[in-house]
């Protein structure tokens, strides 16, 4: 265990936290999208501590199959291992630093360092050097110089996750009762998902957090932002989500998931009759599986982020992670989740599909970009950042009396999702441990 | 990586002028934002792809090296949805467009054999295409192009299009136009 | 001529390789290639590091720590960064009882 990584120590907190945010006036200020300080701060006391999402299982089949990624700014490997179980190590050399893996994926022996010839096994373990009788001979410990291990590595339902620190909750603890809600696309069928090969990268000019708390629970934006493309796909307007007789927003620890009961809203705007006839198939055998509440959520009109920076569409069946490059860049990694049992030409079209609407050249993330991008740009202006932005809408939804697990507030169209975001993100810049982040979760943590 | 599938002829300079001139207007059209007229140039049974490119070791090859046909892509078009991109850029309510994106597209390294199939060119290039917004975005994506074009009885058509650029990360956060 | 004991026939399966330790002639690999036995020098001759732990891929031995590759039959060095080939002994198999024959070194038995 002795190439486990180190830990950082905590810095002192920011002095003036809650002048850019103050959840329970409902307000923000456009600040912590461009402060370099912030920023700092969130790679120490979130980055670095958080669950992150690193990897499907689907991307690691057999012994010996990587993918690299970043948590945070930190360059990962997660490796499968002989055992079936999983790996995270940092991609640096432990003897100068050079990253030891420059592809994104692939099936691999180990990793070998292109300076000096460091050779490491899929464990991480050190097994060899170039001109290994040099080190042999000035008594040098393999066993201490081996990958970076990270502090711990659990999966649900086929989501890989990682965390930096030893001391971080368990992952059942910090996703809570949200995987109720994520098995409504994650555990839907037999089985389980898959993502469909490939990743396209995107680099946004944004802060993370307006792309992550887009996802969290901003359904109101869609029908103005997205028109057009609604239009090109579908020839009419976004579903009016304000017509919906039944919609949620739920949190936990700044999660969020926001979702109508719609069953297809979601789908549809892929423009792909068939896609909606599959979710009309399956969603039976769902009712069977989860219920009939959750079989009417497979597609719907939704969106989640699992905090910090890990989000989807149930039904465009896109998935990413907003990786932070600097409070003002975001490198965009998106993948495609399809049910493994369902058929190629359904997988196929969800490929197409969510390429065509949430990709680069989608016609909805089109219109996304510029927004991010310019509700981080105007926060350049020295003034401007210290104005307040309102986060207030919904103040008085939560719902005391409901079967639903989770902090459940009525109606998506409401920033209690938002606001809960910014609350966990301000909650972590201020503890210096995980004990002094305060618990704000006040709804069930089981389903009844 | 693509490659050739067999040694063509190249062709005749009448043709390979012609071929010239085709790709010279749809690059201006797509300049002019003549969406419309650009889509008449375009096959009924086009195949436009633009795979992703994926960063992996030699010895770890994809079906076709660095990318895959079955794996995730920023064009994977038939007409139907090259329609579909084009109805989104005539919404008044397409934000990200107005003020317009200006554009540049140049076409490079020309060279067109006669393919296999009857009246159908090979057609090999390079591009660049410069885009600017607002007041002082500039986003620059460069490539390799592999067309397929089709002589019909209303002229060239592009039948085929395989855009294949160097990065495994887009430098941008859109490609909201056609390359 | 030394004929140095190695490991039973009936204890090497099929693909597998075995480090036979041996302190006077450096360890020895004994491989079973499909039923046909043969035996190497066990350390790599580029770095440290035991063959035995490595793959075997076809009649090829992987090192396992910079993955070059050795030919099992000839010793042949076959792949980046090995260049030196490997010392291979004969076997003989007496009853269950696998044997590689060591031809003794004039020179290294001069050096000591």
């Amino acid at each position: 265990m002795s190439n486990i990584i180190k830990t950082l120590d905590v810095t002192e907190r920011l002095d003036n936290l809650k002048q850019v945010c103050d959840l329970d006036e409902g307000r923000i200020a456009g600040e912590i999208f461009y402060s370099q300080s912030i920023y700092e701060q969130e790679l120490e006391k979130i980055f670095a501590r958080c669950w992150l999402f690193v990897a499907h299982e689907s991307q690691l089949v057999k012994t010996g199959d990587y993918i690299t990624t970043t948590m945070g700014e930190d360059e990962v490997i997660v490796v499968r291992q002989k055992d079936g179980s999983i790996k995270v190590f940092l991609n640096a050399c432990p003897h100068r630093g050079n990253k030891v893996c420059f592809s994104e994926s692939g099936t691999t022996r180990g990793f070998i360092c292109n300076y000096h010839g460091w050779s490491f096994d899929t464990a991480g373990n050190l097994v060899g050097q170039h001109e290994s009788g040099i080190y042999e001979a000035s008594e040098f410990d393999k066993s201490k110089w081996g990958l970076r291990e990270v502090a711990k590595v659990d999966t649900y339902k086929g989501l890989v996750f990682a965390t930096f620190d030893p001391e971080s909750p368990s992952l059942q603890e910090y996703l809570g009762p949200m995987t109720w809600y994520l098995d409504a696309l994650f555990d839907n069928q037999e089985g389980g998902t898959e993502f469909v090969g490939g990743c396209i990268r995107s680099t946004y000019e944004c802060n993370w957090k307006i792309a992550a708390e887009n996802f969290v629970g901003d359904i109101l934006h869609a029908g103005w932002t997205h028109d057009s493309a609604a239009r090109a796909m579908l020839g009419g307007a976004v579903a009016k989500v304000s017509d919906f007789e039944e919609s949620y927003s739920v949190n936990w620890n700044g999660h969020g998931y926001e979702f109508a009961l719609d069953t297809v809203g979601n789908v549809a705007v892929l423009g792909e009759s068939k896609l909606n006839r599959y979710i009309h198939t399956i969603k039976p055998s769902v009712a069977e599986r989860l219920g009939d509440f959750r079989s009417n959520m497979i597609a719907s009109v939704s969106s989640c982020t699992i905090f910090p920076n890990f989000s989807f569409l149930p039904g465009q069946n896109t998935v990413r992670v907003w990786q932070p490059r600097g409070p003002n860049k975001i490198e965009l990694f998106t993948w495609v989740v399809v049910n493994k049992s369902a058929p190629d030409d359904i997988k196929e079209m969800w490929r197409k599909g969510a390429m065509m609407t949430f990709s680069p050249t989608g016609v909805f993330e089109m219109d996304d970009g510029e927004n991010w991008e310019y509700c981080t740009k105007t926060a350049k202006g020295r003034v401007t950042a210290k104005q307040d932005l309102y986060v207030g809408l919904g103040m008085d939804t939560f719902m005391e009396d409901t079967h639903l697990p989770g902090n459940v507030y009525q109606g998506q169209l409401n920033e209690a999702n938002s606001r809960a975001f910014y609350q966990y993100w301000y909650d972590l810049l201020s503890a210096h441990t995980w004990s002094e982040v305060p618990n704000r979760n006040k709804g069930k943590v089981e389903a009844e | 990586m693509f490659t050739q599938s067999a040694a063509l002829e190249s062709v005749s300079q009448d043709v390979f002028f012609e071929v010239a001139a085709f790709l010279n207007k749809e690059a201006r059209l797509l300049d002019e934002e003549r969406f419309e007229e650009w889509l008449g140039l375009i096959h009924e049974d086009i195949h436009y792809w633009m795979p992703g490119i994926e960063n992996r070791r030699r010895e770890n090859p994809l079906k076709q090296g660095f990318y895959d046909k079955d794996h995730m892509a920023y064009f994977d078009d038939s007409l139907r949805d090259l329609q579909r991109r084009v109805a989104r850029f005539r919404q008044p309510s397409a934000w990200a467009e107005n003020p317009a994106t200006r554009n540049v597209h140049q076409v490079n390294n020309l060279e067109a054999f006669i393919a296999q199939e009857p009246n159908t060119y090979e057609v090999y290039s390079t591009f660049t295409s410069i885009r600017s917004r607002g007041l002082d975005e500039e986003y620059v994506i460069y490539g390799r192009r592999y067309d397929t074009l089709i002589r019909t009885e209303s002229g060239l058509k592009l039948l085929k299009r395989l855009i294949l650029i160097p990065n495994a990360t887009l430098s941008c956060k859109n490609i909201n136009t056609f390359l | 001529m030394e004929k140095v004991y190695l490991c039973k026939f009936s204890e090497l399966a099929e693909n597998q390789v075995k480090k036979i330790e041996n302190k006077a002639h450096g360890d020895i690999a004994v491989y079973n290639l499909g039923g046909q036995v043969y035996a190497t020098a066990d350390l790599c001759t580029h770095a440290t590091a035991s063959l035995a732990d490595g793959d075997i891929e076809d009649d090829m031995i992987v090192c396992p720590v910079h993955w070059g590759q050795f030919h099992i039959p000839t010793g042949k060095a076959q792949g980046f960064p090995c260049e030196i080939d490997l010392r291979t002994y004969p076997v003989e198999i007496d009853d269950d009882a696998i044997y590689a024959l060591v031809e003794v070194d004039a020179n290294m038995i001069a050096k000591g």
